[in-house]
């Protein structure tokens, strides 16, 4: 089976506080950069072997619903890379 | 709206509806239904928690403020209050445990005093999502102290199946303040300014308090989650000194943070506790994201918010702190004369209810003196057989997940920043160094299978624990503070068992003479109809007379006698060994409350006036597992022989492993053991000569049962983690 | 003699470091992030804490702070002595006043406990402190384990750069000692005037409190900061 790099980007949900995002928004301005706005996420990539390129997007995104992302405050999109 | 979408019932909303003389609007009764939760209100344990006794010589503040406040010195107040997050915490276990943490040190805060140390109890289930849940808690307990820099210095951790979909998260949390900083809810006047101070208010735990902690686990509660918190110690941090520098410059009328229902308790409770009414611009409230409405602003639960009233000469000095903090203060109201909480969006008109219907006149169940006579009453319940005594039975016991070494959590923990920690959680208790102000000791208790099927002789136990825990040290109780976790109060048994739960509580404090100065109550820990062990958590705060020298736990020196210092019973209903040995849990024993006052008293000044090499109270696993912890703390160059009276094999496992109150063990020169057991014995308690300490790694009991230290540290040591033979 | 105790937003050793200072008969003075001008300082002291929450990573938005860039010149031009103690170690490597980073713990968790530590290099900012000497401190950090690049730890050695290792309780190294993974078992590193540790000696300034091992190490460094100046002032 061919193999593929999948990108899985985790997120919190935008109702969900960021204090690392605020946190970090505040040092930014502070250093003299305009910046409206600092949302902190994850960035997952896996190797998998699949038979194409949809069925490994489909597996990643299981592994991002079951363990990699967390339901309660987080959302993720996966990407399949060429 | 309706009534039930906001959790109260239909002749919950008639009484609203009779007080106001008109329907309510839908902001209304969402301030109705936070307010007349469970969880805001106490309807269904109020009465039960007025029984327990409140007065004594060193209380400054008892129930009702945020926290209790008791005197340590003359120049120093101790605020502490244990509180529960349970039911978030089983939904988010990292940021439900976190905003636990923070919530209760905003209560401290909220009292002008500065947090000096957190205290946790936790109980589990024993399968493994429950051990993930443990993981995720104790990330989360971490997060929140460790960051904001206050010491974790001790804490108790039980496991039962009881609890597997419904675990416990208790936090005590302890601060000082110098008296003339004193600060509370209660003092604010008419025509004061209500600023709020910190984090912008979002969409965050909406109806947590009136959904989510005040009703039982259910399919739906998964459709909740989207209300879950997220804490933000940084801020918390930031906020926090914020406050207290306001509070020591003297700035403040008063002072009260947001907790559950967020702005609504906060402005109500302050405005009836200072007998003020509150004017509030909903629309000057900082958000964190555009569109929320009045309704969603009122009940958000947002963390990082605390309520300051100030007068109008010293507001431009708090807005001027909070900026040079970098945190938001934002003007949005007055304090009125009107006993009215009236809220305005955008020049609108949106509420207006007297306070003392949403704080007061919330239906509340009341307690008749033949009911709470009736708690009082011991159960019928049957003991099984006991187990004859074998070697292997300290080995199981020590590696049982309610015996074992709590270190793969502790040390998790920062117990030792602000540099006070002399006793840290690897101990019984927590002493804390005070300089010129004295020791501060800091006992939690509460194992829940002593109240599984007596909740009143578990009450009473947990309270006489860590009295007696205290005692071993020679500290003086000032107070005790209460968390009580019990299932559905709607149904009988769910009520009894909550009711027999505090009965005991209030009867050994009233005995010992200890006033219970504040706590918490989480209902409805039930699921699918289950509900937990009603469990007590208790916490006490003692005057400790030597700080920096408190008496060793460990088996102290090679020669010495160990003692077991007892009060009769040898009852093993309820122990861990019990459980582990037998897979039962019967009733655990009751105590003649009556001697308790005395045999504490006697202890303490023992070990004031003689204190012997080591001492330690009689703890989880029984006099067996005493001695093991003891052992623990001498290290494998050392070695006990010891003998028991007892040579029928069921009266040695009894004596070996019961939990009995009122009990300790002791290491004293063998040519004391004369005086001492006059002594004691003179105060009722009863002495016996168990054998000696030697040299050498080995345990011998009675010349034919005998452990060596690796193996006892090997199973005692094991991390929570390693479950697998018990799932 | 005044050493600076340099606070940013969410520093919580700084009160215990201050005590330890005074208790070391030292006047401390606390600096403010914000501070431009450091010159007037003997020597100046980062404490532990989550400055910033330990957001983003631990240390990186501390070291943007203008403070850094006081600390900075002060060391370039006046070799200001300067300890970095757990979120200052961190600090000063974000800062890259000091070689390598801190990455979060190898186990995944937040440690704090005892630790002994042995000197495996002599320093003129610490006299006193010899080679194979052990300390008992308390660690308490999440994010510990020292890492620098594959092949530049030799140098780090050989340039005696290379300051405290975790150990057992007699003093061996190996694997087990090592509480956070950190390569060499580090968790001391020292450059010029600048030298930085994960463990708390500020916690460790009484026997009461389990060790006063920290007392020795924070008196060394006091001692090497008189002679120090005293040397500039002559």
């Amino acid at each position: 089976m061919p193999a593929f790099h999948a990108v899985v980007t985790v997120e919190l949900k935008e109702s969900i506080l960021d204090p690392a995002g605020e946190a970090t928004q505040g040092v930014l301005k502070h250093m003299g950069f305009s910046v409206d706005g600092v949302r902190i996420g994850r960035h997952i990539r896996l190797t998998l072997e699949a038979e194409t390129a949809e069925e490994a997007g489909q597996v990643a995104g299981r592994m991002a619903e079951e363990l990699l992302a967390n339901p309660v405050m987080e959302t993720f999109r996966v990407e399949v890379l060429a | 709206m309706h009534a039930s979408d906001v959790g109260l019932t239909e002749a919950e909303y008639q009484r609203i509806e009779a007080l106001m003389g008109r329907a309510p609007n839908d902001l209304e009764l969402g301030l109705f239904g936070a307010l007349w939760s469970e969880h805001c209100s106490y309807k269904n344990s109020k009465a039960l928690l007025s029984r327990l006794p409140h007065e004594g010589p060193h209380v400054v503040s008892g129930p009702g403020g945020n926290a209790g406040v008791v005197r340590l010195s003359q120049d120093l107040d101790v605020a502490f209050k244990v509180e529960s997050h349970n039911h978030p915490s089983y939904v988010e276990p990292v940021q439900g445990a976190a905003t636990g943490v923070g919530g209760i040190l905003r209560d401290i805060i909220a009292m002008g005093a500065r947090p000096i140390a957190v205290a946790d109890a936790l109980r589990f289930g024993t399968d493994r999502h429950s051990m993930a849940l443990l993981h995720g808690v104790v990330k989360g307990v971490g997060l929140y102290g460790n960051a904001i820099g206050v010491p974790t210095v001790t804490g108790d951790i039980g496991f039962s199946d009881t609890y597997r979909a419904n675990p416990l998260v208790n936090v005590l949390a302890v601060g000082i303040r110098r008296p003339e900083h004193a600060m509370g809810a209660n003092t604010a006047k008419p025509g004061q300014v209500l600023v709020l101070l910190g984090q912008r208010t979002g969409r965050d735990g909406i109806h947590g308090a009136s959904l989510l902690a005040s009703r039982d686990f259910d399919e739906q509660s998964h459709e909740l989650r989207p209300t879950v918190q997220v804490g933000d110690p940084f801020l918390g941090k930031l906020l926090m000194e914020v406050t207290l520098k306001c509070v020591e410059e003297g700035l403040l009328a008063a002072l009260q943070d947001l907790g559950a229902a967020g702005l609504t308790s906060a402005s109500a409770e302050l405005s009836e506790s200072s007998g003020v009414g509150a004017e509030i611009h909903l629309d000057r409230v900082p958000l964190r994201e555009a569109g929320l409405t009045p309704y969603e602003i009122m009940l958000s639960e947002t963390q990082e918010r605390m309520l300051l009233v100030v007068s109008e000469e010293n507001l431009e000095r708090v807005l001027a702190v909070a900026q040079d903090f970098e945190v938001l203060a934002t003007e949005i109201g007055r304090t009125t004369e009107s006993g009215e909480l009236h809220l305005f969006y955008e020049g609108a008109e949106c509420a207006r209810l007297r306070t003392d219907w949403l704080v007061d006149q919330a239906p509340r169940r009341s307690v008749d003196e033949p009911f709470w006579e009736g708690l009082a009453q011991a159960p019928k319940t049957e003991s099984g057989e006991v187990p004859k005594f074998r070697s292997e039975a300290l080995l199981e016991v020590a590696g049982s997940l309610d015996a074992r070494s709590r270190a793969s959590v502790y040390r998790q923990y920062d117990y030792m920043i602000q540099t006070r920690t002399v006793y840290g959680p690897d101990r019984d208790l927590a002493v804390l160094d005070l300089g010129e102000d004295g020791g501060l000791a800091l006992a939690v208790d509460g194992p829940g299978r002593w109240a599984a099927e007596d909740g009143y002789a578990g009450g009473a136990g947990a309270v006489l624990r860590v009295l007696a825990t205290l005692a071993a040290t020679g500290a003086e109780p000032l107070g005790i503070t209460d968390g009580v976790n019990a299932g559905n109060p709607d149904k009988t048994d769910s009520y009894r068992a909550m009711g027999a739960l505090i009965r005991g509580v209030a009867d050994a404090a009233r005995a010992a003479e200890v006033p219970v100065t504040g706590g918490n109550v989480s209902l409805h820990n039930e699921t699918d109809g289950e509900s937990i062990w009603p469990t007590g958590v208790i916490g006490a705060a003692g005057r400790h007379p030597h700080p920096k020298s408190p008496v060793p736990q460990n088996l102290g020196k090679v020669g010495d006698a160990i003692l077991l210092i007892h009060s009769g019973s040898r009852d093993w209903g309820a122990s861990v060994a019990e459980r582990v040995l037998t897979g039962r849990v019967s009733a655990y024993p009751r105590t003649d409350l009556e001697n308790a006052k005395s045999r504490l008293k006697a202890m303490t000044e023992w070990v004031r006036e003689n204190p012997p090499h080591a001492l330690r109270v009689l703890g989880d696993g029984g006099l067996g597992m005493t001695l093991v912890r003891m052992w623990a703390e001498s290290g494998p160059s050392f070695g006990l022989q010891l003998s028991l009276p007892e040579k029928d094999l069921q009266e040695k496992t009894r004596l070996f492993f019961n939990e009995a109150p009122l009990q300790w063990v002791a290491a004293i020169p063998m040519d004391k053991l004369a005086e001492v057991t006059r002594r004691l014995e003179a105060s009722g308690l009863a002495i016996l000569l168990l054998g000696e300490v030697t040299e050498g790694g080995m345990m011998v009991l009675d010349g034919r049962y005998q452990w060596s230290y690796a193996d006892l540290m090997a199973r005692w040591r094991k991390p929570y983690e390693e479950v697998h033979d018990e799932l | 003699m005044q050493i600076g105790v340099v606070t940013f937003p969410g520093s919580n050793c700084d009160v215990d470091t201050v005590k330890a200072l005074t208790d070391l008969g030292v006047q401390a003075v606390v600096i403010d992030y914000r501070n431009h001008r450091l010159d007037y300082l003997s020597a100046a002291i980062i404490p532990g804490g989550f400055s910033y929450g330990d957001y983003l990573r631990s240390g990186a938005l501390a070291a943007r702070a203008p403070v850094m860039a006081a600390l900075r010149d002060a060391v370039e031009e006046q070799k200001l002595p300067v300890l970095g103690i757990c979120n200052g170690f961190q600090i000063l490597t974000e800062a890259g006043l000091l070689p390598g980073v801190l990455r979060p713990n190898r186990h995944g968790e937040f440690r704090c406990d005892w630790q002994t530590l042995r000197v495996a290099a002599e320093s003129p900012y610490f006299p006193g402190l010899r080679v194979g000497d052990r300390l008992r401190m308390p660690i308490a950090h999440g994010e510990g384990a020292y890492y620098t690049p594959p092949g530049s730890l030799q140098a780090l050695f050989q340039a005696g750069q290379a300051w405290l290792q975790y150990t057992d309780d007699q003093g061996q190294l190996h694997a087990l000692t090592n509480p956070n993974g950190s390569v060499a078992n580090l968790a001391g590193i020292q450059q010029g005037s600048v030298a930085a540790l994960m463990p708390h000696p500020e916690r460790a300034m009484h026997r009461y409190l389990g060790s006063d091992d920290g007392h020795k190490l924070l008196s060394a460094w006091i001692d090497g900061i008189r002679q120090e100046v005293g040397h500039a002032r002559v």
